[in-house]
């Protein structure tokens, strides 16, 4: 087996997704390219409508961990994690960005400020991402089927992957049970 | 601990289904571009006749290899709890994950049955080489998640049925899950 992290670098099936993603986004191109700008706005409000909600969690999370990084409350390790965490929350941001440009949306911009209670030690930080990310993970599972431009959702879906494996990791610092299934 | 003790004692890990584990796999991945094609078709015509064929088909398909790989996991974490090698922790984790993978097949098998497909059953035997420690068995379990995730996470997005999709998204939470469990257990990043 291997012990270098595969979802980074998901080789058996990498090729067939971007001949996927390729083949949806010229067929997107070309309905795009085809169409008055007006009736380019309409198209997926809902989606854009979702988007949009998600962006917002990316800014909050954004910001969440610039205070945790900030605050100088937490050690080596907790700041590595905390930095790779926002990463891929920047990441998220941006893709979401693109898809909200791309259809016409106006993406929202982050807040001035962020309320998060009172940060007096790493735990109350840890806590703090872990509730973010509890929130982003149940945003994302709630909403991807109501998705209906394909390769949104194709985007959305390594998206809630992070979030769940973000809310996992800070479960396991906090020592809170991972081995419950959701309902569903 | 789970008591259902007859499918606990039942395993015997013997060289016979890699062959047939190659197939589905390879039939997983073809049916990945089948509904894919039905997508682009949609996009490109709005056919969504064409498409409605293309989605039952396409999903029957996943849902199918889905269960396939549903049923080796639960295989997997018997073999790995009535192994003995399992630490207490580890072991509730195990019956856990197995109890999830279980929910997972039922609920595939539900939603074949009521589309008029017989789900077809577990293999007989399943090759998951020597398991000699706890390490072993983290890592065979390991790799039945990533695994799941990286299908799961693939044909997400090509599942064109709702409730299927629902129910599909809820499962790779819990394949993503189980990963990040098992990485951190076995030192395997998860950052």
């Amino acid at each position: 087996m291997s012990m270098k992290d595969d979802r980074k670098n998901p080789k058996p099936v990498s090729r067939r997704q971007v001949l996927q993603a390729g083949g949806l986004s010229v067929a997107a191109g070309v309905m795009a390219s085809a169409m008055p700008a007006a009736a380019k706005e309409a198209r997926f409000a809902g989606d854009l409508a979702i988007l949009n909600v998600a962006l917002g969690l990316e800014h909050q999370a954004i910001a969440a961990y610039d205070a945790g990084a900030n605050s100088k409350l937490l050690s080596a390790d907790q700041l590595k994690i905390a930095v790779s965490f926002q990463t891929d929350h920047k990441r998220h941001r941006d893709a979401l960005t693109g898809f909200i440009k791309r259809y016409g949306g106006t993406p929202v911009a982050p807040k001035s400020s962020y309320d998060f209670g009172t940060i007096t030690s790493a735990t109350d930080i840890v806590k703090l991402a872990q509730s973010l990310e509890d929130g982003a993970e149940s945003a994302y599972l709630a909403n991807a089927g109501k998705l209906e431009n394909r390769e949104i959702l194709n985007a959305a879906v390594p998206i809630l992957e992070d979030e769940v494996r973000h809310n996992t990791v800070f479960k396991q610092l906090l020592g809170m049970d991972v081995t419950e299934r959701l309902k569903y | 601990m789970n008591p259902e003790k007859p499918e606990w004692n039942s395993v015997a890990p013997v060289v016979e289904e890699k062959a047939e584990e190659k197939n589905v796999r390879r039939e997983w991945l073809r049916l990945a571009s089948t509904a894919s094609a039905g997508a682009m078709i949609f996009l490109l015509t709005g056919n969504t006749k064409r498409l409605y064929a293309q989605s039952l088909e396409g999903d029957l398909g996943i849902l199918t290899a889905a269960l396939y790989l549903e049923h080796e996991a639960v295989t997997a974490y018997q073999a790995g709890a009535e192994s003995k090698l399992l630490s207490p922790g580890v072991l509730k984790a195990a019956v856990a994950f197995q109890s999830d993978h279980k929910y997972h097949r039922d609920g595939i098998s539900g939603v074949l049955k009521s589309l008029g497909v017989e789900p077809k059953g577990p293999g007989k035997k399943y090759d998951f080489g020597a398991l000699h420690s706890e390490k072993d068995i983290l890592r065979l379990a390991r790799d039945r998640e990533n695994g799941a995730v990286l299908a799961y996470g693939t044909l997400a997005s090509n599942i064109l049925t709702k409730a299927v999709l629902n129910f599909g998204a809820n499962v790779l939470v819990d394949e993503v899950r189980h990963r990040t469990i098992l990485n951190a257990a076995l030192g395997i990043p998860n950052y």
